[in-house]
C-alpha cells in the first residue's frame, strides 16, 4: 500500500436511515447516523460492529433494497440508482435466501443472465463456482433441500458469477464449518490477488485482523474508528508475558520494578513485564535457577480495541431514544 | 456490455414459470382430465345432439375456475412471499430495476396460465372430437376472453402483493373479483341502499373491474355468435384496467424498503 492513492470504489456520504419503531405512534429509531466512508480499488475493507450496529442497514443501503433518509453514495463512479456498477459489482446478503425449486446451477445461470453473460460464459462459470464453492456434487438439486451452510455457499457463488471487481459480502463466514470459513478466507485473498476490491461485515475479529487492510468499526449507528489498523491498534508491544517454572522462585514478592502483575499457574508463573524492565526481569529469573518457557509480546489486539471501545458504550444510545 | 431491459424481464419471466410449474400448478390438469372424462361419458350415454352443451359448460367453467385460483394464489404469493422470504435481495442488487421485476413476474404466471389453459382447452376439443363432435373454433373466443379476465387477475393481486401481506392481499383480490363478477349489483346499489350518494355507486361501478365483460361461455355454448369488435373491445378494456393496476404495483414497489 504505497505509491499514489488507488482509485476510490466506494464512496459513502453522510448516509443516514432510521427505522420506524412502534406501531400505533410511528417512532423513528435510528439505525445510521451520518456515516461517511471510502473504500479503494484492491482493498479487502472490514466493517465491523456489534449485533444491531447498523453494517446490514449500510449494505442494503447500498444495494438498494432499504433507501437512506439523507446522505448519498457512489460505487465504481456511478451513483446509487445507477444500474451500471450493478453489472461490476457482487452481493451476498445475510442469511440468503433463494428458491426453493430451483437447482443450484440453474439459480446461478439466472443470476448470470441478469448481469447479461452469454450462455458460454454462464456454463463455464457456474460449474466451475459451484467446484470452487465446494457444492460440485449438488449443482441439480432443488436449493429447498439445502442446509444453512449450502445456502451460504450458494450466496458466495452468486456473488462472484459476474467476475465482479466490487464485492460486498454482509457476515461471509456465519453458518460455515471450519473448512467453509477457510474457503471463504481464501476466496477472499484469491480476489485481492486479482486486485479486486472486497468490502465485508463481520462480528468475527481474527478474520478481519488478518484479512483487512483497513476496517471501520461501527458502534450504534455511528463510525467508531475507520482506517488501517495498525492507525486503530497500539501495534507496539505494550508488554511482554513470560511463562517460567523451577527453581527456587518466590512467587509473592521480589520482583524487579517493571514486573507488573504476576500469577501463579499450578507449578508455573506467568509475568507482565513492561518493555524495559524485560532484561532485569529475565537476570531476576536467571540468579533464582528458574527456567522461562517462554517470552511473547503482546500487541492490542481487535478484541481489546472493542472491549474497551464499543462495549462499554453500548446501549447507551438506547436510552436516549 | 450489459443486457437490455427485455431480455431482463424474460430472464425473470422464464424463472418464475419453472418455479411455478415444479411448485405443481400444473396438477388441476388432473382433475381436469377426470371432469371431462366423465362429462364426456355422460353425453355419450345420452347420446342427444343438445347436450354437448354439458361438456362445453363443464370444460369452460373448470377452466374458469382453476383458472382464477391459480391466478389468484400464485399471484398474490409472487412479490409478497419473497419480500418476507427475502429472495428479491439477491436479484435486486443485479442489474434489475423493479418494474422490470414486476413485468417478469406478471409475464412468468401469464405464461403459466396459458399453458395450464391450453392443456385444458385441448382436453375439451379432444373431449368433444371422441364423442363426435367436430371442431368448432368459437370455443376458442370464450377461452381468450377468459384468458384476459385472469391476467386482470395477475395484475390485481400483485398490485395487492405490493402493499400488503401474501394473506390479506389473497383477501382483497377475492373481493374485488368477487365484486367484478357481480358488477350490476353494485349498479343496483340504490334499490338497495336508497341513500348512496350517485357519485359513489358511479365510482365503485367504475373503479371495480367488470369480470363479466370477459365471459363469453354462456354465448359460445349456446352459438350465439361473439362479434369479433366485442373481443377487441374487452381485449382494449383488460389492457387498461391490467396497465392501470401494473402502474399503481409498480409506484408502490419502486420506494419501498425490503428489510
Ligand atoms: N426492518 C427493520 N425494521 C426496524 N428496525 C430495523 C430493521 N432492520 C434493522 N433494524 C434496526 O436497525 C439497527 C441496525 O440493524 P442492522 O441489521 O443493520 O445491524 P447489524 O449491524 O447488521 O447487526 P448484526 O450484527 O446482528 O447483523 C438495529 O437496531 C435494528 O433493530
Ligand atoms: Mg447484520
Amino acid at each position: 500500500m504505497s505509491g499514489t492513492p488507488a482509485e476510490v470504489v466506494l464512496e459513502v456520504r453522510n448516509l443516514s436511515k432510521s427505522y420506524r419503531a412502534g406501531h400505533l405512534r410511528a417512532r423513528l429509531r435510528p439505525a445510521l447516523k451520518d456515516l461517511s466512508l471510502t473504500v479503494r480499488r484492491g482493498e479487502i475493507f472490514g466493517y465491523l460492529g456489534p449485533n444491531g450496529s447498523g453494517k446490514t442497514t449500510t449494505l442494503k443501503i447500498l444495494m438498494g433494497l432499504v433507501f437512506p433518509d439523507s446522505g448519498s453514495a457512489t460505487i465504481l463512479g456511478a451513483p446509487l440508482e445507477d444500474l451500471s456498477w450493478k453489472y461490476r459489482a457482487g452481493y451476498l446478503p445475510e442469511q440468503p435466501y433463494f428458491y426453493d425449486y430451483l437447482t443450484a446451477r440453474e439459480y446461478l445461470d439466472y443470476v448470470g443472465r441478469l448481469c447479461g453473460l452469454p450462455v458460454s460464459v454462464r456454463r463455464e462459470r457456474c460449474a466451475r463456482l459451484l467446484e470452487l464453492v465446494g457444492l460440485g456434487h449438488s449443482t441439480d438439486v432443488p436449493l429447498r433441500r439445502f442446509s444453512k451452510g449450502m445456502l451460504q455457499r450458494v450466496g458466495l457463488a452468486q456473488a462472484l458469477v459476474n467476475d465482479p471487481d466490487l464485492v460486498i459480502l454482509d457476515e461471509p463466514m456465519s453458518g460455515l464449518d471450519p473448512l467453509g470459513r477457510r474457503l471463504v478466507r481464501d476466496i477472499i485473498l484469491d480476489l485481492r490477488r486479482q486486485a479486486k476490491t472486497v468490502f465485508f461485515s463481520t462480528h468475527i475479529l481474527s478474520d478481519a485482523e488478518t484479512l483487512c487492510d483497513r476496517v471501520a468499526v461501527l458502534r450504534a449507528g455511528s463510525l467508531v474508528a475507520t482506517g488501517h489498523l495498525s492507525e486503530i491498534l497500539n501495534l507496539d508491544v505494550s508488554h511482554y508475558e513470560v511463562l517460567a517454572t523451577g527453581g527456587d522462585l518466590d512467587p509473592l514478592g521480589g520482583w524487579p520494578p517493571g514486573v507488573r502483575g504476576h500469577e501463579v499457574l499450578g507449578e508455573r508463573v506467568r509475568l507482565e513485564v513492561a518493555e524495559e524492565a524485560l532484561l532485569p526481569a529475565l537476570e531476576h529469573l536467571r540468579d533464582r535457577r528458574g527456567r522461562v518457557l517462554s517470552v511473547n509480546p503482546i500487541r492490542q489486539s481487535l478484541e481489546d480495541f472493542f472491549l474497551a471501545e464499543v462495549a462499554p458504550r453500548e446501549g447507551a444510545w438506547e436510552l436516549q431514544d | 456490455m450489459g443486457a437490455s431491459g427485455l431480455t431482463r424481464i424474460l430472464a425473470v419471466a422464464s424463472n418464475t414459470y419453472r418455479e411455478t410449474v415444479r411448485e405443481r400448478v400444473l396438477y388441476n390438469l388432473v382433475v381436469f382430465a377426470f371432469l371431462m372424462t366423465l362429462s364426456g361419458l355422460l353425453l355419450s350415454e345420452l347420446s342427444i345432439r343438445e347436450d354437448e352443451k354439458i361438456v362445453k359448460d363443464v370444460g369452460l367453467a373448470a377452466m374458469d375456475i382453476f383458472g382464477t385460483l391459480i391466478a389468484l394464489f400464485i399471484g398474490v404469493g409472487l412479490v409478497s412471499k419473497e419480500i418476507d422470504r427475502r429472495s428479491l435481495h439477491p436479484l435486486l442488487s443485479r442489474p434489475l430495476r423493479r418494474r422490470e421485476l414486476l413485468l417478469g413476474k406478471f409475464a412468468g404466471l401469464g405464461f403459466t396460465l396459458l399453458v395450464n389453459l391450453g392443456a385444458m382447452t385441448a382436453g375439451l376439443y379432444l373431449t368433444l372430437f371422441a364423442t363426435g363432435r367436430g371442431p368448432e373454433p368459437q370455443l376458442l373466443k370464450a377461452v381468450y376472453g377468459l384468458y384476459l379476465g385472469l391476467l386482470l387477475v395477475v395484475a390485481l393481486a400483485l398490485l395487492f402483493s405490493t402493499l400488503t401481506s401474501s394473506v390479506l392481499a389473497a383477501v382483497c383480490t377475492f373481493s374485488l373479483v368477487v365484486a367484478g363478477r357481480f358488477s350490476d349489483v353494485i349498479r343496483g346499489m340504490q334499490d338497495v341502499i336508497p341513500g348512496a350518494p350517485t357519485w359513489l355507486v358511479r365510482l365503485l361501478y367504475f373503479a371495480v373491474p367488470n369480470f363479466r365483460n370477459f365471459d363469453f361461455k354462456a354465448q359460445v355454448v349456446y352459438g350465439d355468435p361473439v362479434p369479433w369488435a366485442g373481443l377487441a373491445w374487452v381485449t382494449l378494456y383488460a389492457a387498461a384496467y391490467g396497465a392501470v393496476a401494473l402502474s399503481l404495483a409498480e409506484a408502490a414497489l419502486r420506494h419501498k424498503d425490503l428489510p
